[in-house]
């Protein structure tokens, strides 16, 4: 389907209006942004499909249930698998805030994010050692933000300096990638400015070597309540939960969220 | 009856006139204004409601966090919005309120008749429901799309979930144009709802 087929979809066309009744067309546009509602009021409690190489999990998830016992980074789903994620700073089990954030390498509102609101995490939380910062790959907007996930995944494996290195060459360069190019890309990024093995990593992205991990990122997130919404950041403060915040929201909100 | 389109320059000069004649009136342009914010918040907050319920109504912190939270969370005050989004969040809110003000005149001064009125309530209903998609982005239009099958279509959509956007705005201000076709002919604070030619 072209630009055009789906954009018809959405609304009406001239040779049409004057059969339209008008409650018809009320009608009609009701169907539209009432699903638009349901899905923004969604927006960080569901939804998502997988295809095995990005997104996993199931269609319909839910927020974690609220019950007697204290959420913490031991039980929280956010933090499932957590002593094996890239961070900076303090341990994040050591750490007087933890911010485990769930991003997507090709999603706009996570660039934002990097841009506006991460460089002041790191400099005001996690360089004085206060808080630690946790990275966790979701690859849920774009198609070509799977591979470079995985790409992420099998960069971190073999050095986590070279990891960072190229989320963030990701984010600075984010309108330049798309799908049939982003493995080219990413070889020719860290054979130039890391010392990894940028041929081994490239073929581990495309042969899926690390797509547990990947997996493993879904479902944390999935099972938290991140939906298909990225940034998605899940703030803990000694050790517990506290909140979950969605979209690219400001230092402010998660210095102040976290009471710091 | 047949739906009619805001098409000629007479009609958005009805439409402008019909609004600054209600809004004229101090309670109903208090009404718009208080609509707006309203609209807006609820466009805002439903897109975190987690966190407001865990920290700006619930936990335990003081108020001057719980106001920065919230505070932070609105369009050029926070940093969730782009600009575009963040622009095109106020003006559907605007729009809201204005459509608002209209209903609440219309209904108060004419009555909702099942023809005209009606579609007018109808058509502010259902632009508040879409103004809600104001500042959602990809998130939604991907959920959109997924209940068709085709939520890899969202790369075809150039503006990140802006689309939405417009598609509110364009219901509201049919909502407006129909709610002052509605009154042609009419009179408001004494002057005629018909600008005259």
């Amino acid at each position: 389907m072209t630009r055009e087929h789906l954009l018809s979809d959405m609304t009406t066309t001239r040779g049409d209006r004057a059969a339209l009744t008008r409650r018809t067309m009320l009608a009609g546009t009701g169907a539209v942004t009432v699903s638009a509602l349901a899905g923004c009021l969604g927006g960080t409690g569901g939804g998502g499909t997988g295809d095995g190489s990005g997104a996993g999990g199931d269609s319909t998830t839910t927020a974690p249930e609220t019950n007697e016992e204290t959420q913490t980074l031991d039980n929280h789903p956010a933090a499932a698998g957590l002593a094996d994620q890239p961070y900076r700073g303090p341990d994040p089990f050591e750490a007087e805030a933890t911010i485990i954030a769930f991003e997507d390498p090709s999603c706009p509102r996570c660039r934002a994010f990097e841009e506006s609101t991460v460089p002041q995490i790191m400099e005001e939380l996690v360089a004085t050692g206060t808080a630690s910062f946790v990275f966790r790959g979701y690859p849920v907007i774009y198609p070509w933000g799977k591979p470079a996930t995985q790409a992420l995944e099998s960069t971190f494996a073999r050095d986590a300096e070279a990891h960072w290195a190229l989320a963030g060459h990701y984010f600075a360069e984010q309108t330049s990638f798309d799908e049939s190019n982003v493995l080219d890309r990413t070889r020719e990024f860290l054979a130039g400015e890391t010392d990894v093995d940028a041929d081994g990593v490239v073929a581990d992205a495309e042969a899926k070597a690390h797509d547990a991990e990947v997996q493993s990122d879904l479902e944390a997130g999935m099972a938290a309540g991140a939906g298909r919404t990225t940034p998605n950041v899940f703030l803990f403060k000694e050790g517990e939960y506290r909140t979950q915040a969605a979209g690219s929201v400001s230092f402010s909100v998660i210095q102040n969220a976290l009471g710091l | 009856m047949t739906v009619r389109l805001p098409t000629r320059r007479g009609d958005w000069r009805l439409m402008g006139r019909t609004i600054r004649l209600v809004l004229g009136y101090p309670v109903y342009a208090a009404f718009a204004t208080l609509a707006g914010l309203v609209g807006l918040s609820v466009f805002v907050l439903s897109q975190n409601v987690t966190l407001v319920s865990d920290v700006v109504v619930g936990g335990s912190l003081p108020l001057s966090n719980r106001v920065a939270v919230l505070v932070g969370l609105y369009p050029f005050l926070g940093t969730s919005f782009s600009v575009e989004a963040g622009l095109a969040t106020l003006v559907v809110a605007a729009l809201l309120g204005v459509d608002l003000a209209l209903v609440a005149y219309h209904v108060r001064e004419h009555g909702l008749s099942l023809e005209s009125g009606g579609g007018s309530a109808v058509g502010a209903f259902l632009g508040m429901l879409g103004a809600g998609c104001a500042a959602c982005g990809p998130a939604v239009l991907v959920g959109l799309l997924s209940l068709v099958g085709a939520a890899g279509l969202l790369t075809l959509l150039p503006f990140e979930g802006l689309e939405l956007t417009a598609l509110a705005a364009v219901a509201l201000v049919l909502s407006i144009f129909w709610i002052a076709d509605g009154m042609r002919g009419g009179m408001i604070r004494g002057c005629p709802v018909e600008p005259p030619r």
